[in-house]
């Protein structure tokens, strides 16, 4: 048949369509990790405490490897995002709930991304009362005029930048062994400021969105079960480069900044950890990828905030619905950009410390989204036969279990800190 | 009014007051064009047991208590129903096929009351006062300023649970094949296949046609090679080259193996043409006549190929070599006289604007729009017609979105 040769003829970008169709969640989630918060959490982890903190590291690489196979199986299974299968089996309340810590979280999120701007331009003395509010614009100008996907896509590829960390790992020729050693040995400080950097640690890795993301991500783009096999690995192989990407993060600033006791105060003084390899275009490299990071998450939150919370309560979504019967998408996208705006404009806010809490409180509620998730993944009547092995519940259990810990000796800390 | 969110949990209590249990869940009985009239009460009693009591027992339904107009021991408990409906558990907080607006909405509450002497469920609760109502914080709202927006229950379409044909609301049917497109693409794949798999296979065709490409694909995959290849060989032939174009060289072949070989060589020839040119824009499908036809005949024609056409407008007379000769418009074969040869109907080709398979989309556009054309033939380069593009073809490409 003709047919047959027409396809044969042409099937080298056929067969190259299948293999990019089926790699992407997996690595882009991860990827998109690396953000504005994420730049800055691990950043700030090296330079103020060294390689103290690369056991916490090593552990959520694995929370992050389990979290994101989950999310992955129960988009596979329900064909539909994490906002309603909760919809669908817990109730209104509850969905209600789930809701608002993912929009207090997201939106904490996205305000560090507009900090992370800010922050980006502050190294060449730009005002972010100019550059925040023109970032802001543009983003909603993209969202509404232009293509979301090939932005995302754009974005995303400007992202993979921080492979520079990994290259400047290895000129500033840290101490491996002790890299290797402060991996697997666990150590902890009673003090705020470790929990506080351990606690966002955890929750700009594996964070809320990123749950409801890569579930949306497998349903939208129509994988099937047979997918599955190659889909898991990929999701491994994906947490495993952005923590090993998080690794040279801390390791680069822990051989640099940690050593010459410097504290991260501004975005230039976390651009030094760059000098190594970089030397003069130090400044210049760290702004450029910490605005792409920070503009990829500005693109994504919004829209995938309002994309859930129309999932939930059955508003109408997507760019293609005019104003007035998508308004409340349109009106929770825009909230979600104009809300973290004021926020980075309040005047002599630290950025710093925006980027940084925003990710506690990630942290923080990260666990209640989980235990949806765990719950929808036991579940026969919803999984079938794809529910958790144990090996899976395990890990996930002592990921939400260590952060409730963390959390509640941080709030024992701070309040007897405080009296 | 009466809300199922209101009923939910409360005390189901018998004659002598006695608590037989909570109210778990409520069973209907929907037909389509009705309102679902309540048949049993699904009640968790003390013991923590699953029981179904029929309605005939009930003496009130209220927002605290159910009375129940015997004592338990003299109510006839009834097995597991089957084909009723849940409300709690197939309804309420699911996605529903709103078939009035034409769009898929989520479940916030039901609202229920007395039709014909029969307690029913009158209507679907989609608004923010009904979520209001569920969170239990309406009185943030005590002046009403977002007001209760109830569809009525004979003009939605449940999704969930088993959707057989005789319980699909012949409304629904009767929408527009792309508006229920546009449900498809909202509801999840599970229901979307559901949706179309209820459907008839011409029907189902035509919806197909309408949805976005990414869509058909995983529509395609997901509703298995047996039901797929009933509603392909439905399509039009230059949508199946479209379609065909999305898959790998091995599902195509699949699909492919299921049409008529004729059909395949259509396909083919139509694939190997760009997109955004007349050959790929262009349908295959047409009706095509012999010079000393008579009208009769010709109408005759007509009728024996209209089934397996989208559309009809003109019909191509063509020689005994193949060579097109020129168009009539079924105007013109309406108004002739039955005995009238072709040969004295059709338009000349030769003053005719025609298009060539590889004119790109802009000159197809251009040309048919200065010639006012409804459609035009296609000529390969040795007089054959290859097919004809009509306007809706050209419509897609301008305004891809809608």
């Amino acid at each position: 048949m003709k047919i047959m040769r027409y396809i044969k003829n042409s099937s080298w970008y056929i067969r190259l369509a299948f293999i990019l169709s089926v790699i992407g969640p997996g690595i882009i989630a991860a990827n998109a990790d690396n953000d504005a918060g994420g730049i800055t959490t691990y950043s700030i982890a090296g330079a103020h405490f060294g390689t103290k903190m690369l056991w916490v590291l090593f552990l959520i690489t694995f929370s992050l490897a389990i979290t994101q196979e989950m999310g992955v199986r129960i988009g596979l299974v329900t064909r539909q995002g994490l906002a309603g299968v909760i919809r669908e089996n817990f109730g209104l309340r509850l969905t209600a709930f789930a809701m608002i810590l993912m929009l207090i979280a997201n939106i904490g999120t996205i305000t560090a991304e507009f900090a992370g701007v800010a922050a980006a331009f502050s190294i060449f003395g730009w005002s972010k009362y100019l550059v925040v509010p023109i970032s802001a614009l543009a983003v909603w100008f993209i969202l509404y005029k232009g293509s979301f996907k090939t932005t995302q896509k754009i974005f995303l590829l400007f992202s993979f930048f921080y492979i520079v960390y990994i290259v400047n790992g290895f000129v500033v020729g840290p101490d491996f062994g002790q890299a290797a050693k402060s991996l697997i040995t666990p150590t902890i400080e009673w003090t705020m400021p470790f929990l506080v950097t351990m606690i966002a640690l955890i929750g700009t890795t594996i964070t809320p969105w990123g749950q409801f993301f890569i579930q949306s991500y497998v349903v939208d783009k129509g994988l099937e079960a047979k997918h599955y096999r190659i889909e898991r690995w990929e999701v491994f192989f994906g947490a495993f480069v952005t923590n090993i990407v998080s690794f040279f993060i801390i390791i680069s600033t822990a051989a640099t900044l940690y050593k010459h006791g410097i504290h991260i105060t501004d975005a230039s003084d976390a651009a030094r950890a760059l000098e190594p390899l970089a030397g003069q275009l130090a400044q210049i490299l760290f702004a450029f990828g910490l605005f792409v990071a920070s503009m990829l998450g500005a693109f994504i939150l919004p829209t995938a905030t309002a994309y859930a919370f129309c999932e939930a309560f059955g508003w109408e979504s997507g760019f293609d619905t005019t104003w007035k019967s998508g308004k409340t998408f349109y009106g929770i996208i825009l909230a979600c950009i104009v809300v973290p705006v004021i926020i980075v404009l309040i005047p002599k806010i630290s950025l710093i410390k925006i980027m940084v809490l925003s990710q506690d409180i990630n942290g923080i509620l990260l666990p209640f989204i989980l235990l949806f998730v765990m719950k929808i993944i036991n579940d026969r009547r919803i999984m079938g036969e794809h529910v958790n092995k144990p090996i899976g519940n395990i890990i996930s259990w002592l990921t939400i279990v260590g952060i409730l810990v963390a959390t509640a000796a941080l709030l024992v800390i701070s309040f007897i800190g405080y009296y | 009014m009466l809300y199922l969110s209101q009923i939910l949990g409360g005390r189901v209590e018998d004659s002598a007051d006695q608590v037989v249990g909570r109210l778990k869940d409520i069973l209907v009985e929907s037909k389509p064009g009705n309102y679902a009239r309540i048949v049993f009460l699904l009640v968790k009693s003390k013991k923590g047991e699953d029981i179904f009591i029929p309605y005939e027992y009930v003496e009130s339904l209220g927002r605290q208590t159910v009375d129940l107009k015997n004592i338990f021991d003299k109510i006839n408990l009834a097995p597991t129903p089957s084909r009723c409906i849940y409300l709690s558990r197939d309804i309420l907080d699911q996605q529903i096929v709103d078939v009035d607006g034409a769009r898929v909405v989520r479940v916030n509450d039901l609202s229920l009351g007395i039709f014909e002497d029969q307690m029913c469920v009158l209507g679907v609760d989609v608004s923010f006062r009904g979520i209001l109502r569920r969170l239990g914080v309406a009185w943030l709202d005590p002046f009403r300023l977002v007001s209760v927006h109830l569809v009525d229950w004979r003009k939605v379409q449940p999704v969930k649970g088993a959707l057989k044909l005789d319980t699909i609301s012949s409304d629904l049917r009767k929408l527009h094949p792309a508006d229920l497109a546009n449900i498809i693409e909202d509801l999840n794949l599970h229901h979307g296949t559901k949706l179309v798999n209820s459907l008839e296979s011409r029907e189902a065709a035509k919806v197909l046609e309408e949805l976005n490409p990414h869509l058909q694909k995983i529509l395609i995959k997901h509703l298995g090679p047996a039901k797929a290849g009933r509603i392909i060989e439905k399509m039009s032939t230059d949508e199946i080259a479209d379609l065909m174009q999305l898959f790998s060289q091995k599902e195509a072949q699949k699909y492919l193996s299921l049409l008529q070989d004729s059909r395949v060589e259509k396909v083919t020839k139509l694939i190997k043409y760009e997109d955004d040119t007349a050959g790929g824009l262009m349908n295959t499908d047409f009706i095509s006549g012999h010079p000393d036809w008579t009208v009769a005949q010709m109408i005759e024609e007509i009728r024996k190929y209209s089934p397996d056409m989208r559309s009809i407008t003109f019909v191509y007379v063509v020689d005994n070599f193949g060579k097109f000769l020129g168009p009539v418009s079924l105007r013109n074969l309406l108004l002739a006289d039955n005995k009238e040869k072709l040969k004295e109907l059709y338009k000349s080709a030769d003053r005719l604007a025609t298009l060539r398979p590889d004119y790109p989309l802009d000159k197809v556009v251009n040309l048919m729009t200065k010639y006012d054309l409804y459609s035009a033939a296609v000529i390969s380069h040795d007089g054959k017609i290859a097919g004809v593009v009509t306007i809706d073809d050209v419509m897609r490409c301008l305004a891809p979105k809608a």
